[in-house]
């Protein structure tokens, strides 16, 4: 059986979809920059539990201790927060992770975590199981971090100068992972036809997309 | 919300933005199916079962799908702004401040990463500015 084969559960999924989504699976599953692949699936496998307890009271949730042995206390702390608290993040609390992690490594676990969500979210909007989460591959991460970035008033430097929204770059110390979420961003709601505000060739008109856009982002508190 | 009012502009409508703080129907066609699914996906509840029936009863599954793509990219979205910090575009702060303002957007808590007191003067050139008619 293939991945994300929606059509079993009665879905026509573009493709484009599809083909984003299993492209981040393989990504997740390989090692990064900073993070091997055993422990990007860790921090999707956290991501996913924080998720799927998000509406239990804290006392109730399982705790996620056996995660100690793959990935540092710290990161499990940021992938729950980055998952279900994000109201907590703010940049004191950013900075000491940064400091004891690296910048380029707080945007690998940050950028794992970001695209778990947006696949897990669709998956259960959608009303259908989740895809089972990747083997992890062998290998060493590569400790690349890209050169031309600058403070531009994130928690992180991002790269600049850049011709585009401020989100287009927020993972741009994971180049890699920008291009991973990217293209589930281009496949799940807009690339090229961004700057068209009238879509005529597709089922929903733009606000109605932009309402239902509006209304997560509004639930989630991003001021974005 | 600024991307909802200035589509919805581009084809001679007004949307209402409360839509999007829950109010309303947001003043688009199937708008109330569309934000209580957004709303039941979003936070994971009980009725969402009930709110995919009626949006797909509502715009049809083709139209379902791509709603059900917006709510998990957007769940994306949002997580990459506030984790990573980044502040509001240059040029938008100015731009959003009337609705901002009215519909308690600047009580969020992803507001801290964005110096609101320069809206008054933030009205250069926006990072999308065939959107917003720079």
């Amino acid at each position: 059986m293939s991945l994300f084969d929606y059509a079993q559960h009665g879905y026509r999924v573009p493709e484009s979809v599809v083909k984003a989504q299993r492209a981040a699976w393989q990504k997740i599953a390989q090692p990064g920059s900073w993070w091997t692949g055993a422990q990007r699936v860790e921090m999707a496998r956290l991501c996913r539990q924080a998720r799927s307890q998000r509406n239990d009271p804290p006392w109730l949730r399982a705790q996620s201790s056996e995660a100690g042995s793959v990935l540092p206390d710290q990161v499990v702390e940021i992938v729950r927060r980055v998952s279900v608290d994000m109201h907590s993040i703010d940049q004191v609390w950013a900075k000491e992770c940064i400091e004891n992690l690296g910048d380029a490594a707080y945007v690998e676990i940050c950028a794992v975590t970001v695209c778990i969500t947006a696949v897990d979210s669709f998956a259960e909007a959608l009303g259908v199981p989740m895809e089972e989460l990747p083997s992890p591959l062998p290998g060493e991460p590569n400790l690349f971090r890209p050169e031309g970035t600058s403070d531009v008033g994130a928690f992180v430097p991002l790269l600049d100068p850049f011709a585009g929204p401020n989100v287009s770059r927020a993972l741009s110390l994971r180049p890699d992972d920008n291009m991973m979420f990217h293209a589930l961003v281009g496949s799940m709601y807009a690339l090229s036809d961004f700057q068209d505000l009238v879509w005529e060739d597709r089922p929903l008109s733009r606000p109605q997309v932009e309402l239902v856009a509006a209304r997560v982002s509004s639930i989630n508190e991003c001021f974005y | 919300m600024a991307l909802l009012r200035v589509s919805s502009h581009a084809i001679g409508d007004e949307a209402d933005l409360t839509g999007a703080v829950g109010e309303g129907d947001g003043g688009v066609p199937q708008g109330a199916e569309l934000i209580r699914f957004a709303e039941c996906a979003t936070r994971g509840n009980e009725d969402l079962s009930e709110a995919r029936k009626a949006l797909q009863a509502a715009v049809g599954l083709e139209a379902f799908v791509l709603a059900a793509c917006t709510v998990g990219i957007f769940n994306g979205l949002v997580r990459t702004a506030d984790s990573i910090g980044i502040p509001v575009d240059r040029g938008m702060v100015g731009r959003t401040a009337d609705f901002r303002q009215d519909l308690g957007l600047n009580h969020f808590s992803g507001s801290r990463n964005t110096e609101l007191s320069n809206e008054a003067t933030d009205t250069g050139p926006t990072a999308i500015p065939d959107l917003f008619g720079n």
